[in-house]
Formats: C-alpha cells, sequence, structure tokens
C-alpha cells in the first residue's frame, strides 16, 4: 500500500517536472528559431507558450522582439509594452521598446511630467501591486515584532532604539498602505492600448461632423477614457484627446 | 412642285404661241432657288423692238441695279435677228416662295406679257455664290480648318487642335498673319512650335490642294461639359490672277486681302467615372508608370538617403501632384525637391516627374517607409489603375536610441544620447522564468488583510500579557500574602479553625509544621527529632536563624499545650508558624 502511494507521489511529480520541461524546451526552440532568422516559427513557439497560460517579461520581450524583426509595428509595440508592464525597470526591455516606437509614424512627445509627478511615480512603480501588498505585510510585521522587543527590554538604550525604530517602521507602514491603494484605483481607472489600424482619424466630436483633429498611425499607445456606440475618446501621450471610429485598439489590461 | 410644273406648261405654250407670230417677250432668271444673300439676274427678252416696257415690281426683292438695256442685231446672209434685253439684278428681301410678276411691252401696237416665275429663297448660305466674284473664287478654293483629335475626352486627357490652310491654284498667298489667336479658356494648353510654314501636298474632300499647318495646340480640357474652342482668325494678302493680261501675255496678278476664320468648334468634355475612382487619384490621366526609390538601404545614423517618388509616362504629368510619403516622425524629412522633365508633342506630355526626399535619420534602428500609392486614370482603357510601391526599410545603424522615456529637460535628452551612443537592439531573454497567467493576487484579499491585522492583535496580547505580569512581579507584599494564605490553607488549616482550643491548637500547629516538612523534604514521619529536622534543613542551606526559628516554634507547641496560654499568644504562634514557613519555601 505504501509503495503504492510513493509510487503515485513520484509519478506525479514527475509530470510536474516534465510539465515544465516542455515549456522549458518550447522556449528553447523558440530561441533558436529566432537566433536562425525564422522569426514567424519563434512567434508562433512563444505565443504556445502564452496559450498555454504562461508568461514573463521574458517571453513578451522576446515576442516583441520577433515582432520588431518582421517589421510589424504594431505587435512590436505591444509586446514590449506587456514586458514593461511586469518589468518596468529592464533596461533590454526599455532600450529595444524605443527602437521599436521609432518604427512607428507617429513620434508622440510626451507629455512634461512636473517634478513632484515624476517622483510620485517613481515610487508607485518602485514595486507592483503584488509587491506593495507584500511589503505592508512585512512591515506589519517587522513592526510588531520591533514593538514587542522595545516592550520586553529592560535596557533603556536598546529599548530606545526600538521604539524609534517601531515609529519609522509605523510611518513606511501607513505610507506604503496609502501608495498602494492609490496604486490600484490609478490601474483601475486608466486602460491603454496600442492602436493597431495603419492610419485613424481622430475626431473632435463622436460623429462625422466635427472636424478631424489629426491623425494616429499603427503602434501608438493610446489612453482609453469613454465610449459612445462605435466611437472611442482616447487621449495619447502628449495630452491630445479625441474620438476614433471602430478603431482596433488591443487593450494592454489583462494577460491576453 | 405641280405649280411649276404648271407654270412651265403655260410658259411653253406661250413660247409656241410667240414663235408663231414671230414675235417673243420672255423672263429669264439665273436661278429658281437662291440664298437671301445672294442675288438673282433677270433678263427680259424680245425679239423685236418694242417701247413702253413695264417691269415688274418686284415685290420681295430689291433692285440692286438695272434695268441695264442691251440690244443686239445682227444680219447673217440677208437674215436679220434681233434681241433686245432688260436685266436686273434682285436681292431677296425675305424668304420664301417668290414670284418674280409679268412684265409688259407693246410691240406693234400690241401688248405682250412674261410669264410670271417662281423663286424659292432659302436661308442665307455661307458663301454667296457668285462665281464670277474673285470672293467666291477664294472662297472655293481657300480654307481655314481646325482639326481636332477627340472632340469628346475626358476631363484631364490631352487633345490635339491643329489649324490647317488648304489653299489651290489659282490662289496664292503671300503674306499673312494671325489677326486673333484662340484663347483656350477652360483649357491647360501649349503650343507646339512650327519654326518655319511649309507647304504639302495634301487632300481636301477629295480634291487636290496645298496645306500649310498654321498652328497646332496640345489641350488638356479642365472643366466637363461643352467648352468652345475660340476661332482663329487669320488675315492673309492672296495674289488672285486677273483677267488681264500684261504685254507678254501673262496675267496681271491682282492682291487682295482677305480675312479667313476657322469656325467655333464644341468640344464636349465628358467627366471620369465615379465608378472604381480610387480613393487617392489626384487627377492623374494617361499611363503611367510609378516607382519609389530609395538610394541606401543601410547607413549610419546623421547621414542622408533620398527616397525618390518618380513618375514616368504620357499624360497630364504637369497637372496632378504626385502623392505624399509617409515616413515615422523620427525621420528629419526635407521639403521634397520636385524636377520635371517633360516634352511635349502632339500625342500630348511625356517624360517623367519626380518628388525627391532627403531624409536624415538622427536615430539607429529599422524604419519602414509604407508603400506609396498612386492611381491614375487610362483613357483609351476608360479604367483606373492604382500601382503601390514596394514595402522597404532603411537600416539605421550606429547612431543613438531614439529616447522615449519621460525624461523631459532637454539636458536629460542630450545627456541620454551622448551616453547612449553605442546602444544597439538588444537580444531575446534565454531565461524563460515563465509563470502562470492567472496570478494569485495578494492586493486586497482576505489573506492579505488577515497577515495585516494578526501581528496587530498578536501585539495586542502580548502587551497586555507584559503588562498583566508586570504589575505582578511588582506587588511585592500581596504576592508574599497570597503565598502564606496557600500554605496555610494547606497546612494550617486545620489550627486556625482551633484557635479557641488551646491544646487542640498547638496539637494541630505541631502537626501541620511536621506535615508541611513531610510533604515539602519528602521524609517518613516516624524518625522526626529535632536533630533530624535540623540536619535535614541545614542539608538544603537553610540560615541557621531559619532553622532555630522553626525548632523554638516546635518546641514551642510543646511548651505550650502544658501552659496556659492567652488566645493573643495563641494568634502571635501561628502567625510565626506562617512566616516561618513561608520563610523556609521560599529557600526551599
Amino acid at each position: 500500500m505504501r509503495k503504492i502511494l510513493m509510487l503515485f507521489l513520484v509519478s506525479f511529480f514527475h509530470c510536474f517536472v516534465a510539465f515544465g520541461q516542455e515549456k522549458d524546451t518550447t522556449f528553447e526552440n523558440a530561441n533558436a528559431a529566432y537566433n536562425a532568422g525564422q522569426f514567424e516559427k519563434a512567434v508562433m513557439l512563444y505565443k504556445q507558450i502564452l496559450e498555454s497560460g504562461q508568461h514573463s517579461a521574458e517571453l513578451y520581450f522576446n515576442l516583441g522582439n520577433s515582432y520588431y524583426r518582421l517589421n510589424q509595428v504594431g505587435e512590436s509595440i505591444f509586446y514590449f509594452e506587456k514586458a514593461k508592464q511586469l518589468q518596468p525597470t529592464d533596461e533590454d526591455i526599455n532600450v529595444n521598446s524605443s527602437f521599436a516606437q521609432n518604427m512607428a509614424i507617429d513620434a508622440v512627445e510626451v507629455l512634461p511630467k512636473s517634478q513632484v509627478t515624476q517622483l510620485k511615480d517613481s515610487i508607485i512603480e518602485l514595486f507592483s501591486q503584488e509587491g506593495w501588498a507584500y511589503f505592508i505585510v512585512l512591515l506589519a510585521w517587522l513592526l510588531v515584532l520591533f514593538w514587542g522587543l522595545y516592550l520586553w527590554n529592560k535596557i533603556p538604550f536598546i529599548k530606545r532604539t526600538f521604539f524609534v525604530s517601531s515609529l519609522v517602521l509605523a510611518l513606511f507602514l501607513i505610507g506604503s498602505l496609502f501608495i498602494a491603494v492609490i496604486k490600484s484605483a490609478n490601474t483601475a481607472d486608466t486602460t491603454y492600448g496600442i492602436l493597431f489600424n495603419e492610419k485613424m482619424e481622430v475626431w473632435a466630436e463622436p460623429n462625422s461632423r466635427a472636424e478631424v483633429l489629426f491623425l494616429l498611425h499603427e503602434g501608438t499607445k493610446v489612453q482609453m477614457l469613454d465610449e459612445l456606440q462605435d466611437w472611442q475618446k482616447i487621449r495619447i501621450a502628449n495630452g491630445s484627446e479625441g474620438w476614433i471610429k471602430n478603431a482596433k485598439v488591443r487593450s494592454l489590461k489583462g494577460f491576453k | 412642285m405641280k405649280n411649276v410644273f404648271v407654270s412651265v406648261l403655260v410658259m411653253m405654250m406661250t413660247t409656241g404661241q410667240a414663235m408663231a407670230q414671230g414675235v417673243s417677250f420672255e423672263a429669264k432668271v439665273s436661278k429658281r432657288s437662291l440664298g437671301l444673300n445672294e442675288r438673282l439676274r433677270v433678263d427680259f427678252i424680245m425679239n423685236e423692238n418694242g417701247d413702253d416696257f413695264t417691269p415688274p415690281s418686284f415685290s420681295g426683292f430689291k433692285v440692286f441695279s438695272g434695268p441695264n438695256q442691251s440690244i443686239s442685231n445682227s444680219w447673217i446672209n440677208g437674215k436679220r435677228s434681233f434681241s433686245k434685253t432688260y436685266t436686273y439684278f434682285l436681292t431677296p428681301t425675305r424668304k420664301g416662295a417668290l414670284t418674280i410678276a409679268q412684265a409688259t411691252i407693246k410691240i406693234d401696237g400690241e401688248t405682250y406679257k412674261t410669264s410670271p416665275i417662281k423663286i424659292t429663297v432659302t436661308e442665307a448660305v455661307e458663301v454667296p455664290r457668285d462665281p464670277n466674284s474673285p470672293e467666291y473664287l477664294i472662297d472655293d478654293n481657300l480654307h481655314l480648318v481646325a482639326e481636332i483629335s477627340n472632340s469628346r475626352p475626358y476631363l484631364n486627357e490631352a487633345i490635339t487642335v491643329v489649324y490647317k490652310l488648304y489653299f489651290r491654284n489659282p490662289l496664292r498667298i503671300s503674306d499673312g498673319r494671325a489677326v486673333e489667336n484662340p484663347q483656350f479658356a477652360d483649357f491647360w494648353s501649349h503650343n507646339i512650335d512650327i519654326p518655319r510654314l511649309k507647304v504639302e501636298n495634301a487632300t481636301y474632300k477629295g480634291e487636290p490642294y496645298s496645306v500649310v499647318v498654321w498652328k497646332k495646340s496640345v489641350l488638356y480640357p479642365q472643366k466637363t461639359g461643352k467648352l468652345t474652342l475660340e476661332p482663329l482668325s487669320l488675315s492673309l494678302v492672296i495674289d488672285l490672277p486677273s483677267n488681264r493680261r500684261d504685254f507678254f501675255g501673262n496675267r496681271i496678278l491682282q492682291q487682295s486681302s482677305r480675312t479667313v476664320t476657322a469656325g467655333r468648334r464644341t468640344i464636349n468634355v465628358k467627366p471620369l467615372p465615379e465608378k472604381g475612382k480610387p480613393v487617392n487619384f489626384f487627377g492623374a490621366v494617361g499611363q503611367f508608370n510609378f516607382d519609389a526609390l530609395i538610394n541606401k538601404n543601410s547607413l549610419k545614423a546623421s547621414e542622408s538617403f533620398e527616397i525618390k517618388l518618380k513618375v514616368t509616362g504620357n499624360g497630364n504629368l504637369k497637372l496632378f501632384n504626385l502623392p505624399e510619403l509617409v515616413l515615422p516622425n523620427t525621420l528629419e524629412v526635407f521639403e521634397p525637391e520636385h524636377s520635371e522633365n517633360v516634352k511635349t508633342t502632339l500625342s500630348g506630355m511625356q517624360g517623367n516627374i519626380e518628388d525627391n526626399y532627403t531624409v536624415v535619420p538622427r536615430f539607429q534602428g529599422k524604419y519602414p517607409i509604407a508603400p506609396v500609392s498612386f492611381s491614375y486614370f487610362d483613357p483609351k482603357k476608360e479604367k483606373y489603375f492604382t500601382l503601390r510601391s514596394s514595402e522597404q526599410i532603411v537600416d539605421v545603424y550606429g547612431g543613438p536610441v531614439a529616447n522615449n522615456s519621460n525624461d523631459n529637460s532637454s539636458a536629460a535628452i542630450a545627456k541620454q544620447l551622448l551616453t547612449n551612443t553605442d546602444e544597439s537592439f538588444r537580444f531575446i531573454k534565454l531565461n524563460p522564468n515563465l509563470e502562470p497567467i492567472v496570478k494569485k493576487e495578494f492586493w486586497n484579499t482576505k489573506l492579505f488583510y488577515a497577515l495585516l491585522i494578526f501581528p496587530i492583535l498578536l501585539l495586542i496580547a502580548f502587551v497586555l500579557l507584559v503588562q498583566h505580569n508586570h504589575r505582578i512581579s511588582n506587588d511585592v507584599e500581596g504576592s508574599r500574602l497570597r503565598v502564606a494564605n496557600r500554605l496555610s490553607k494547606k497546612y494550617l488549616g486545620e489550627a486556625k479553625k482551633n484557635l479557641k482550643n488551646k491544646t487542640l491548637f498547638y496539637d494541630a500547629l505541631e502537626r501541620a509544621l511536621f506535615n508541611y516538612l513531610k510533604a515539602r523534604l519528602k521524609i517518613k514521619a516516624d524518625d522526626f527529632s529535632k536533630d533530624k529536622i535540623t540536619e535535614i534543613l541545614a542539608d538544603k542551606k537553610l540560615a541557621e536563624i531559619e532553622i532555630q526559628s522553626f525548632i523554638a516554634l516546635l518546641e514551642n507547641c510543646e511548651v505550650a499545650r502544658y501552659s496556659p496560654a492567652t488566645d493573643a499568644k495563641m494568634q502571635q504562634d501561628f502567625d510565626q508558624a506562617l512566616s516561618v514557613i513561608s520563610n523556609i519555601d521560599k529557600k526551599l
């Protein structure tokens, strides 16, 4: 009986390992295809991994690279943006993403940010949402530990040290909670997407009597603000807003 | 018709009658049908001299000249022939069927009448046909003709207008100049220079003529609908042979000046068909080839390359714009240089036009040159065609990467440019680091809140516990009391009950002390002696005083049993026992 159970357990684990290995070999095959210049094949293999329900910044990055090699601007920018979502500070991703942006027809000048918002953004972008959650929990435990040590100890110097550090920790905890709440509200409010239409007119109003404000081309990152029937209200990085009709905009939200 | 027939019959009968009598008087007209602007000659002829000639009223005519009288009288072989003629030249004043009424004359006392003649006056004819006049001669032998290649062209389709001057003997043209050159309004026109007028042989309406091509124009209609071509007017000096001859018998030439015009022509311009009209149609009509040429496919950043949009072919090359080139905005593009190499011949404009864009990439990367499409209408096939240039990629290397980060100050950008000079496209990552897409959310979950709240609760519990302990350890007096109470309850309970009864009290007290030791030190009850107790207690490292007080208490119990003792003494002993026990208890 015991033997059978063991066997079962072993085979179960083996299964898991094999599953993981298969992913890895697909990834390696895709890398090999990329290196051999078979970018379509690489794209296909990378997408297989995606479809099996796994992802990573690296996977998105490689997909973006493959599409860049295939000269598909929109797709390339889309996957680099996805990679950036998972790893906003990775240098490789940022460099290649700017290559892809170069390839797009629109060069949208980013609206200058005040130093305050820059600072705020850099703090918020320090961790992902989950990262902030773990950080908060860690801070809470540390705070409790330090406070406990402060209470426990009799020696005045150590007691004072623990008291001050736990006060600092408490401040951090409140700050982090605040930031995490802001971040989750931000992500809930803003949806970004990549435009896939080769050419898109942006109108002042959601009807064709209005005037055309400007033209957008494939690969432009837009923020989706509103919707009315076939029309979508968008904002681009330079702050311009307008309405587009029946546009193919692929949302960056979610991981599909 | 019937009328005419009847009148002819009557006329024949009258002449027959006159012949019979030997006297005739008749009217003759040069023609029976004439244009409003032509002239008619009427002769009244008689073969015997008469008098009292009365001409008819000529209603509907105006007498242009006349009457002219002529008499011929000749004797041939003794036979006399005589004729007297009154001649009138008439011009009709209105159109329609007119009648020249009867004229009368008296010959030998008898009155003769001519028969009336019906004349049909038609619309004015263009050329009054008078073959005797030099005008008629000129008109008949000189023609200025505008030849139009296509009188129903499409908008912007080339047509040609050639003005040709046909003439033939006996005319000679000694000089000519254009009085009025046609203005081709609503056309784009181009005159083809004719360096020297050349006389060539040609046929016009089946007859041999000499021809001079006076003017050639290529026209591109710019409007649809009926457009009128203004006529060309030429003033010519024409040499015309006259009837006179010079001394040597050659005819003397007579010069006459004449203005000829080619008639007004209308051209019906068809609009281009709406069906199948491409979106990016800019009005090119003809047959074209289109290409976009890039002179370099890979270059260093800050070098320049050129993109040439070129249209070659046959059509209205100068009359449309080339399609615009769409380039990534990160490329620096200069205004295109437009150049034309177009020859205009009778078949239209031929050659090529091109727009030359100079582009300077500042950053490295790949730049797609989007395909440009060019549409034109082929009037021969009556169809639209769209040509697309192929998509091309320009690879730029060795320059800085465009800076798309959020740095806003120009100083930061400049700095970045400098540091990033040798940035190249990064290779793919080799470590997959895969994780499930459907990630377990942690933020905002119950677990998160539980983990957040739990340590705080733990802390609170800890604080409470510590405070509790603290209170207990601070309260020394109370704790001693609690110990004493516990001990007294355990061992001195019985003694306490018997505080009133001296014997029982001391008995119980003594027992309690022994019991305490028994329980505490685990010694057998039988071998209790004071020495033994002292020994054991000394073994437990109790102080001498405490042992002494314990022994003293034991002795006291023995003594007190037999001696009178007060309640106060009993109470004192009880308290002492309690304190001794608790003291020893602490030490043990």
